[in-house]
């Protein structure tokens, strides 16, 4: 993994001691708030309904167990010692004091974590492929390249004061996990005819209000051109994005409003302009970076362990965790192991500091100091022996982390919404907690299949809705929370969003219209559809009639 | 009828004003009758900013056995977060919590969601 060297941390030490004083002179009434709030905001400090909110990045979700281990201790410290994995592959702790602030930050920097771009109209913390540097479908690591990106564009003053705030995810692979077609900038690395790396670009996805998927404006970008042609993207967007209404001041809705071929056109004009060799990386540079991913020493292993064989023969729960969470590496004996962070009844994307710690263990002893977050609000350990599944298997089931559940029915993501976020409308929170114990029986939802179902607490989108297999957004009606189902989204290789399946329903309602469309899907389904599949080729009548028979 | 809140500077934490402080408590938050001394107190609040952020009015009404504030968003700040009831004022427990666990009823609110727009 990526280490940071004397330049990051001097870099991280002087933004500390900055935030320090800056907090001094608030609490000492030298700033209003007003004054106050951009500068706690540029270091990741909310305020929320409860107490402020620190949202600590964590580029391209990658964690070593150090840095798992000192999240753990911050959240123990100086919040509730529990923390919540977001959509984004950050975490936030819903419990801080402003004057602790300081203090967390200088702890977090110890590690190299920081919450530098986890706020603001700048580029974003970046995303990738959790599965990278694992997976066999990959080209090349993401994470090289989200690295790249994050180092350019950490406090890049000319992308400071964008329009609106601006996500980039990075993936390498044909199938997509990383939901590149919600982001502002989706980029997939691939080979062309030559065997050389190239990036399409996908530009303009996002949800919210208004959701768009990203149209594609280039299929092939060699990749030495990266840094160029995203600053060509960047000051098109910063020349023309709409400053004037909050609601249309993303990117998305100005490459909709040109079409993606002109918008796609005036970027090209600008990258014509630009003097390329100023802005893109140089190749000891990324050499640099690159050395930081050097995969760790993998074994040369037979494919089949036979430990591993015979203890799930023998183990039923270890069979169901490792047909559901365990999946192929492209290191033969080796494997990638899911986290689900959505055990029964629990508040999905939370963990306490203990799990923290557990999970900081494992990656340290079975999976080479590494794991991961996923935007599904899920950890991963992306290098396991397999023949360490079964150890591991036990240790997560020991720390309640053994939920053999992902990608089902009640692995489901779902923002803090009205229970943390002040910009909230309804709970999701409980939403989620009822469904997932209609089908606690892991059995059943073994039987429904795959179904992801995507939660927020308002049109914000934090929880994709847009883009669920089912889709539950909270809305506000006459001051009751209020929630409106949609069907047939995806945020995968079949992006799609969902369309609205009728009026809102009460919170009472929702979990069991939730069990009237599995019904629906379970009379309707033929041989080998998911709920999605039945859904795209039944469409949404047969589930409407289901969900609203009743009130007719 | 009218509660004044806001978030404590130091810490986050929802306070109420008492007419003469800031409690953590809704019990002891002040009832405005009339709209103009509501607002003179919030006024009033906005210059103490070294102790709180965003002050705002909120709806309240009577309930069984005492008043609340109207809209959920408003319960749950007095009450904490209810997926963790550990969490929060309702860690305490006692009988004014009580009187807010069981209140009903919906206005309305978006509680500081304009106050952190307009920024
Ligand atoms: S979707 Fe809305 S309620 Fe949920 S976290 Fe985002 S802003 Fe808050």
């Amino acid at each position: 993994m990526y280490r940071y060297d004397d330049i990051d941390r001097e870099m991280l030490a002087d933004r500390v001691a900055e935030f320090r004083d800056q907090c001094g002179r608030r609490l000492a009434g030298e700033m209003t708030e007003d004054q106050f709030k951009p500068l706690r905001l540029m270091n990741g400090l909310y305020l929320q309904l409860h107490a402020y909110m620190l949202r600590i990045a964590i580029p391209y979700g990658s964690l070593n167990a150090a840095q798992l281990r000192k999240l753990a201790q911050v959240s123990r410290t100086y919040d509730r010692g529990y923390g919540h994995f977001t959509t984004r592959t950050n975490l936030q702790l819903h419990w801080i004091k402003l004057k602790d602030a300081p203090d967390i930050l200088d702890e977090l920097a110890g590690v190299g974590l920081h919450a530098i771009q986890t706020s603001g109209n700048c580029i974003r913390n970046l995303t990738a492929d959790p599965h990278a540097g694992a997976t066999a479908d990959e080209v090349d690591d993401p994470r090289i390249w989200a690295e790249a990106i994050r180092q350019w564009s950490t406090f890049h003053p000319e992308f400071s004061f964008l329009p609106r705030k601006f996500k980039i995810a990075v993936t390498a692979s044909p199938k997509d996990r990383g939901a590149i077609r919600v982001y502002d900038i989706g980029l997939r690395l691939h080979r062309d005819d030559e065997g050389a790396l190239n990036f399409e670009v996908l530009v303009g996805g996002g949800l919210g209000r208004l959701p768009h998927l990203g149209p594609v404006i280039r299929e092939r970008l060699p990749v030495r051109h990266l840094l160029s042609y995203l600053q060509a993207i960047l000051r098109v967007y910063n020349r023309h994005g709409r400053r004037d209404n909050i609601h249309k001041a993303r990117i998305k809705i100005l490459v909709a409003s040109l079409g993606a071929t002109e918008f796609a056109r005036q970027v090209e004009e600008e990258w014509s302009l630009t003097d390329k060799e100023a802005v893109d990386l140089p190749a000891t540079e990324l050499a640099r970076i690159r050395a930081g991913f050097a995969p760790a020493g993998f074994e040369t292993l037979p494919p089949l362990s036979a430990t591993f064989e015979s203890a799930r023969a023998a183990d039923p729960a270890l069979a169901r965790f490792a047909r559901r969470n365990v999946l192929p590496h492209k290191h033969p004996g080796y494997a990638l192991v899911n986290i689900s962070l959505k055990s029964i009844g629990e508040t999905p994307g939370d963990c306490s500091a203990e799990q923290m710690d557990v999970v900081a263990d494992l990656a340290e002893r079975y999976s080479m100091n590494e794991a991961r977050v996923t935007y599904e609000q899920n950890l991963l350990l992306p290098h396991v022996k397999l023949d360490d599944v079964p150890a591991v298997h036990a240790a997560l089931v020991d720390a309640g982390l053994a939920t053999a559940n992902i990608a089902l029915i009640s692995d489901i993501i779902a923002c803090p919404g009205l229970d943390y976020c002040a910009l909230a409308n309804a709970r999701a929170i409980p939403i989620a907690q009822d469904i997932a114990r209609r089908f606690a029986d892991p059995a059943l939802a073994e039987t429904v299949g795959e179904l992801k179902i995507k939660i927020s607490g308002c049109i914000n989108a934090c929880g994709h809705h847009h883009v669920g297999h089912i889709g539950i957004l909270g809305v506000d009606k006459k001051g009751e929370e209020f929630y409106q189902l949609s069907l047939g989204g995806s945020a995968e290789d079949d992006a799609a969003l969902g369309q609205v399946l009728g009026p809102a329903l009460s919170a009472d309602r929702v979990a069991p219209a939730i069990d009237q469309l599995v019904e629906v899907y379970l009379r309707e389904r033929r041989e080998g559809e998911r709920f999605i599949d039945t859904f795209r080729r039944a469409g949404l009548a047969p589930f409407k009639e289901a969900v609203y028979a009743q009130a007719h | 009828m009218k509660a004044l809140t806001a978030n404590r500077l130091t810490d986050g934490e929802v306070v109420f004003w008492t007419g003469a402080d800031w409690s953590e408590r809704f019990i002891q938050a002040a009832v405005f009758e009339e709209s103009d001394v509501a607002e003179g107190a919030e006024a009033h609040a906005k210059s103490q900013f070294t102790l709180v952020v965003d002050p705002y009015l909120i709806e309240v009404a009577p309930v069984g056995g005492g008043l609340a504030p109207v809209s959920y968003r408003e319960r749950v700040r007095a009450m904490g977060p209810t997926n963790k009831p550990d969490h929060g004022k309702q860690a305490v427990g006692g009988d004014d919590i009580a009187v807010l666990a069981g209140a009903h009823g919906a206005a309305r609110s978006k509680g500081r969601v304009d106050l952190i727009r307009r920024k």
